[in-house]
């Protein structure tokens, strides 16, 4: 595979991942194969070390994920990928990484769980994204790609939002936008450069020895620590909540969708504004920051609200957080979203119980 | 519009290639594109499909119920997907490898012996799938003969541009078969 | 007369956290020694782990960063492979090489990662208060094996550096002791060579030492050390297992 740099192309999720990944300055890839993203870890096989940057197949999750952490202490751009249960595996390392305040960057490409599940497509892990599974009170970044060309765009966007913020980042796709083709184009990487001068490792040079470290045996500064991460997140929340909205003016439903399942949510809003249906849809890009405040501002113009997932019901929780009201599931357990007229039926079935 | 095209057949039938080619004729032709393959277990050599949806405006989610157009290299294939063609759509048989039979009256059928025409007057059997392109040209007015030549020329890797005359011929088979019989 | 100072590269507001009797003091200062006689400081990345070893980065003023349990050699890799220019070595206890990160060491020696793994054997889990490990030996007395390691329940020990010396990328492999001047004298020199091999740039440099922990062996220093020597010793064999340079 060629590193695309100037014109449109068909190419899979997976690979534009992979190839924007290069193009936004990453220099370090450190992987474990999983599918349905294992074109990464081939992509960047091969192109990592052509241009002389740093690769290596990692005896497992465990230890690719604290590869990441390393190269992340000394500045660098690195990243890793993976899917459901081997990211399961990483959870550790995230919540290393951010009490450690590392850019860690990490794709997963949803499959089904729990366990071992299988191989398609899900939305499985939203709650692994955003809640964690590792210990304690952090937060990632999350942002999550509807089209191949978005899989390119926030990948850029999860390298700078990572190092802006020396939070450690996801980009959550899934199995269906990994492995489809759509026609995208690589832009430029569009973001500056983010000064890490004044904490990245790099030999202790007429200065004092810095320390990355997540140990704190003072419960006083871990107090401290906490309130200011936490600031931190804060701020993230004014700044970067990000996400797309259409026909929610004059909406009496509000479709709340992510991801691939986005798409379908779009299709059917139209499909019930032809039956006479006043449907809009809300979809969010980053998952964490959510756009709560959005929602909430919708919900007091009297606005009715339905999430539609593939997974058995988890952003919906957020959701009713935000809007302070009940709030209908759409979803499908796994595999690729429920049909558009599936999506349709069900509004109408809710329309009908008023 | 939004139409939907479904390929399947055997693995290294070139299933996934052809449909790759299809859609990158599509984004030639600046229609909105998505290609989607059966893929993981499936690779281990049972049937391959793939996908392809081509619209004029935004496309929701991959699908492969429900498809204006199969292409069937092979019995297995034709069995398992002429249900999900749509009323009035059109379904390429690779009589090669499947039985000649219209277990459906209310859809079109193109038979033609695309392995024994890649095979005997092309004299490479992987030209199956891209003789099957050149019918759906044809038979869809879809997509143009030009198109789909041009998008050879990106899908093809470079280590394998020798093999480009031979593809747009195979293109060219398909595109001049006599179509008949087609039937609802 | 030989004048001892304290190691340069040493922190100014260094407090000595470790129990008394304990043999990591004399391994910080042995690494401590050889850092300043190299002349690595401002080219080092440190990687400290989890376990009594955590605090390295209480003594040595070096740009640090802290690994999860048993990933010191991951992080490592990592560093080392965003910095190859920069000197990264890894101070592990025998649980974080040997039980929890054995996957991350062995691969890390196996594809002959440019980089140092400095590795304490003291026979048990000496921060968590001294529970059965890797190396407990058999018989031992230990807060998990109260009635000693017996082989049905517990199996047997880790000869670690037997297995680091037996990957092809390890360039070299050392078991010492700090049991007696002498030995500690061959220590330092052991762990001279082991930043050695990295600095040449010929692959995974390992030195396992054989250390003491009075308090949760519940003996004295100087009976601690006879432990090292008459039980230690005998089962972990010290010297120069592997040494590519001949």
């Amino acid at each position: 595979m060629e590193l695309v740099t100037d014109k449109k192309i068909l190419t899979k999720g997976n690979y534009a991942i992979a190839n924007a990944a290069v193009m936004a300055g990453c220099e370090c890839y450190f992987g474990y194969p999983i599918t349905p993203q294992s074109e990464i870890g081939e992509f960047m096989s091969g192109k990592m070390q052509e241009l002389k940057r740093a690769y290596v197949s990692a005896e497992s999750e465990l230890a690719a994920i604290n590869m990441v952490i390393g190269a992340c202490s000394t500045g660098k751009k690195a990243m890793t990928s993976s899917s459901s249960c081997a990211v399961a595996l990483m959870q550790e390392g995230l919540s290393y990484a951010a009490s450690d305040e590392l850019p860690v960057v990490l794709v997963s490409v949803m499959r089904g769980g729990p366990g071992l599940g299988n191989i398609y497509p899900s939305q499985g892990d939203y709650f692994q994204a955003t809640k964690g599974g590792g210990d304690g009170d952090y937060k990632l970044i999350v942002l999550a790609p509807s089209t191949v060309q978005e899989c390119a765009d926030l990948t850029y966007k999860a390298f700078y939002l990572a190092h802006k913020y020396k939070n450690p980042t996801v980009l959550l796709a899934d199995g269906m936008l990994g492995q489809m083709m759509e026609p995208v184009v690589f832009k430029d990487y569009p973001y500056p450069k983010v000064d890490n001068s004044s904490w990245a490792l790099d030999g202790a040079n007429n200065r004092d020895g810095r320390i990355i470290r997540s140990y704190a045996p003072s419960a006083h500064n871990q107090c401290e620590f906490l309130q200011k991460l936490h600031q931190k997140y804060k701020l993230i929340e004014e700044n970067e909540t990000e996400w797309e909205e259409i026909g929610t003016d004059d909406a009496d439903v509000i479709l709340v969708s992510f991801g691939s399942t986005a798409r379908n949510a779009k299709i059917a809003a139209k499909m019930c504004r032809e039956k006479g249906l006043k449907v809009g849809v809300l979809r969010p890009i980053t998952l964490f920051p959510f756009p709560s405040k959005r929602l909430s501002e919708l919900s007091k113009q009297g606005k009715k609200f339905i999430s539609v997932e593939v997974n058995m019901g988890q952003m919906i929780n957020d959701v009713k957080l935000a809007v302070k009201d009940d709030v209908k599931l759409i979803n499908k357990p796994v595999g690729i979203p429920p049909a558009p007229v599936e999506i349709v039926k069900q509004i109408e079935e809710y329309y009908a119980s008023f | 519009m939004e139409k939907i095209f479904l390929i399947a057949g055997f693995g290294g039938q070139g299933v996934l290639l052809a449909g790759e080619v299809l859609a990158n004729a599509f984004m030639l032709a600046d229609k909105n594109v998505t290609w989607y393959p059966s893929y993981g277990a499936e690779m281990r050599g049972g049937t391959v499909n793939c996908s392809v949806t081509m619209s004029d405006e935004e496309i929701g989610s991959v699908q492969s119920y429900n498809s204006d157009y199969v292409i069937a290299l092979n019995q297995a294939s034709f069995d398992r997907f002429l249900p999900g063609v749509r009323k009035g759509g059109t379904i390429i048989v690779n009589t090669s490898l499947a039985v000649e039979a219209k277990p459906r009256d209310d859809v079109k059928y193109v038979f033609a012996p695309l392995t024994s025409l890649a095979e005997e007057k092309l004299g490479n059997v992987k030209m199956t799938n891209i003789i099957a392109l050149g019918l759906l040209a044809k038979s869809s007015g879809l997509i143009s003969l030009d198109e789909l030549e041009k998008a050879l020329e990106t899908v093809i890797p470079p280590h394998r541009k020798n093999l480009l005359p031979l593809n747009k011929s195979a293109l060219e088979m398909g595109y001049k078969y006599d179509l008949l019989p087609i039937n609802c | 007369m030989q004048v001892f100072k304290i190691p340069e590269v040493f922190r100014e507001d260094m407090k000595y956290t470790f129990c008394p009797g304990c043999d990591h003091g004399v391994a910080v200062r042995l690494v401590a020694e050889v850092l300043d006689e190299l002349g690595l400081k401002e080219d080092t990345i440190a990687v400290a782990s989890v376990g009594c070893s955590v605090t390295i980065y209480d003594f040595l003023n070096l740009d640090t960063i802290e690994a999860p349990h048993g990933r010191a050699l991951a992080v490592a890799t990592g560093v080392k492979r965003a910095k190859p220019d920069k000197f990264v070595f890894t101070y592990q206890g025998d649980g974080d090489f040997a039980s929890i990160g054995l996957a991350e060491s062995m691969h890390s020696a196996l594809r002959g990662e440019n980089l140092t793994a400095i590795c304490i054997n003291n026979t048990t889990y000496g921060m968590t208060g001294g529970q059965l490990g890797p190396t407990t030996l058999m018989g031992q007395v230990t807060t998990t094996s109260p009635m000693g390691r017996n082989a049905e329940y517990y199996g047997y020990p880790i000869k670690i550096t037997e297995h680091v010396a037996l990957c092809d990328g390890t360039a070299y492999a050392a078991r010492v002791s700090l049991d007696t001047v002498a030995n500690i004298k061959k220590a330092k020199e052991a762990i001279k060579s082991a930043f050695d091999v990295q600095l040449k740039g010929l692959g995974f440099g390992f030195v396992e030492i054989l250390s003491t922990c009075p308090t949760n062996w519940r003996m004295t220093p100087e009976k601690a050390h006879e432990r090292v020597r008459n039980e230690m010793m005998p089962v972990f064999k010290p010297g120069v297992y592997k040494d590519i340079r001949g």
